[in-house]
């Protein structure tokens, strides 16, 4: 099991009130493979940086969960497949260790 | 008998102050980020920031990762 960290960019177009329960649905594949969703925040519509399939907002979630890589990368391809789901990133944040600040304090 | 008579160049280095990064890099804070990438979207040399190696690949691998969900602008874009 591993953690896990899910970023989706949703259509705009969807109402934001039905966001939390589709979110809910795309998350069952892990909570019924035997993983946990530890931590779901929904940002809400947010401007782009640039334009994503014609589209100038987003409405971000992410989404913390433990799951075999199997379950994660299932639950990735069936958000890939959803047309609401304008980008998703999955990220495992402790894969990527930050340095001690010690070292730092030493060089300055 | 020429002799060298240039003065050996003294390289001029500048003093960049440290940035503090105190809660760590992370591709979800894009006001972070933001210092280290310039108007253009590009991101920063180490010698304009200051960073050390080890922060820069942290910070390239951020915004990358931010540019991607289209947090931070690709370089170029906007004109």
């Amino acid at each position: 099991m591993r953690q896990y960290e899910l970023m989706i960019i949703l259509d705009p177009e969807v109402d934001e009130r039905t966001v939390a329960p589709s979110l809910d649905k795309f998350l069952s594949v892990i909570t019924t493979g035997g993983g946990t969703v530890d931590k779901v925040d929904i940002w809400g519509k947010r401007r782009l940086a640039f334009e994503i399939a014609k589209r100038t907002e987003g409405i971000y979630a992410v989404v913390d969960l433990t799951a075999t890589p199997e379950l994660a990368k299932e639950l990735d391809r069936q958000l890939g497949l959803n047309e609401s789901v304008l980008r998703t990133k999955l990220i495992r944040p402790d894969a990527h260790r930050q340095p001690k600040r010690r070292a730092a304090a030493k060089a300055s | 008998m020429a002799r060298n008579t240039r003065k050996p160049v003294i390289k001029k280095v500048k003093p960049v102050k440290r940035p503090v990064l105190e809660n760590g890099i992370n591709y979800k804070d894009t006001a972070t980020l933001r210092k280290f990438i310039s108007d253009r979207g590009k991101i920063r040399a180490r010698r304009v920031t200051g960073v050390n190696v080890q922060e820069q690949r942290l910070i390239a691998r951020a915004v990358k990762n931010a540019r991607e969900m289209a947090l931070l602008p690709y370089s170029g874009s906007g004109r």
